[in-house]
């Protein structure tokens, strides 16, 4: 993970050129949530509101993305620890603006980081139906009860970025085999509660 | 299942010699198409069988039937009897194909013991040995029955469920995390190919899950 050197330090003074408080909590919350690839166009973006150059944005930029999301990486939740991080000769107004903003944000970010980490596809919803099975070609007369479920399916998060991709999948169980499912379902429960528990 | 062809329409039309001797039977119970020429010539060979002889026969056939899959068996079974008995295999074969033409359209039917009993003698079969065989089908239908429930068409169905949770120790983005994840893989039946389906869930996701399939189990259990 980044960690935030000395040259990028020089480049967070170019805050002190932001308009208000405000501002800097937009591009702090802005540059925590964007990825890499998308830091450029971010920081032309940046640009006017700072009266700064193009280049002097990116490096702006580029240092709060590396600084907000060390912080989230290290878990740092205490003052002390994320006011350690700068250099002696920071500006020192600055410094504590900067660190009562990410306090502020650290938990929401933590999530964020969190929601968007890799998985296998995730379960996004789930329903059922049951239907009485009256009639087949291999018996005329029966009256058996079948479940239908349906899985919804969001491929990995950090793939998909803003488009999820979302498929539907349609099972059958019997009752035999809903059966053995909630068993296994059981038996995971019983072993979450002794985690739990320990 | 054995898939039994029924003997093409030669000579069986309305018109025909076989249109009169279906008509003849009068109306069956396991079936609605005209019956094979054959079947009652069969019914007579079957007729001069011991009541010994036709017992162990009917063993035989209710073994396969009450499980399918063991052809080998049943072909092994039906090839000792005519050593044993000596008659050809062929023409056993023959008689065979004709028995079980009732019993298949029984299943599907849900006939019961008396009309599997009165198409046997519809057919020409002796009424001791109709009604032995009638017997021998009341004994195995629930069995019989339960197979063929099991054969129903089902879409998409699950197989197989494997799980395994565990804890998310550290991520790129994260020194620490510690949370638990879920991962399910489903095997799926599509169509006559096996597919996996890899799922993660979280934990609010999993007891939500777990209490939606119970709500399934009280709803499936209310009806059967």
């Amino acid at each position: 993970m980044a960690v935030v050197r000395r040259a990028e330090f020089a480049a967070l003074q170019s805050l002190l050129k932001a308009p208000s408080r405000d501002a800097v909590r937009q591009l702090c919350q802005e540059c925590f949530s964007s990825p890499p690839a998308r830091l450029g166009p971010l920081a032309q973006r940046a640009c006017p509101s700072l009266a700064a150059g193009p280049e002097e944005a990116e490096q702006l930029v580029s240092a709060l993305h590396n600084l907000t999301r060390h912080v989230v990486y290290r878990g740092l939740t205490r003052a002390e620890d994320i006011l350690s991080l700068f250099p002696e000769n920071f500006h020192q107004n600055l410094k504590n603006l900067l660190t009562k903003i990410i306090l502020e944000n650290i938990s929401a970010w933590r999530n964020e980081a969190q929601a968007s980490q890799i998985s296998l596809p995730q379960l996004v919803d789930m329903d059922w139906r049951v239907d009485i099975k009256t009639s087949s070609d291999s018996i005329s007369r029966m009256a058996v009860p079948t479940c239908l479920l349906q899985l919804k399916i969001q491929e990995d998060v950090a793939l998909c970025g803003d488009n999820p991709v979302v498929s539907a999948l349609t099972v059958e169980l019997s009752k035999e085999t809903l059966d053995t499912m909630l068993e296994g379902l059981g038996r995971i429960r019983d072993q979450l509660s002794a985690v739990a528990n320990k | 299942m054995l898939r039994l062809r029924r003997a093409p329409a030669t000579g069986l039309g309305p018109g025909g010699a076989g249109g009169a001797a279906a008509a003849a039977m009068g109306l069956l119970n396991f079936t609605r198409d005209p019956v094979p020429e054959a079947v009652s010539g069969d019914m007579h060979n079957l007729n001069q069988l011991s009541a010994q002889q036709f017992s162990a026969l009917t063993e035989v056939l209710f073994r396969f039937l009450t499980e399918p899959k063991e052809v080998e068996r049943f072909l092994t079974q039906l090839s000792d009897f005519a050593t044993m008995n000596k008659i050809s295999l062929g023409p056993l074969k023959n008689i065979v194909k004709s028995i079980l033409l009732v019993p298949n359209g029984a299943l599907k039917r849900n006939l019961s013991s008396e009309q599997v009993r009165a198409d046997f003698i519809a057919l020409g079969l002796s009424e001791e040995k109709a009604s032995y065989f009638a017997e021998q089908w009341k004994v195995n239908s629930p069995t019989l029955t339960h197979l063929a429930v099991g054969q129903t068409l089902m879409i998409n169905q699950l197989i197989d469920m494997e799980w395994k949770f565990g804890v998310t120790a550290g991520s790129s983005e994260l020194e620490k995390v510690g949370s638990i994840f879920l991962q399910l893989k489903l095997v799926i039946k599509k169509g006559s190919q096996m597919e996996n389906v890899y799922v993660e869930l979280t934990l609010p996701q999993f007891y939500s899950f777990l209490h939606e399939m119970e709500r399934v189990k009280a709803s499936l259990e209310s009806f059967s």
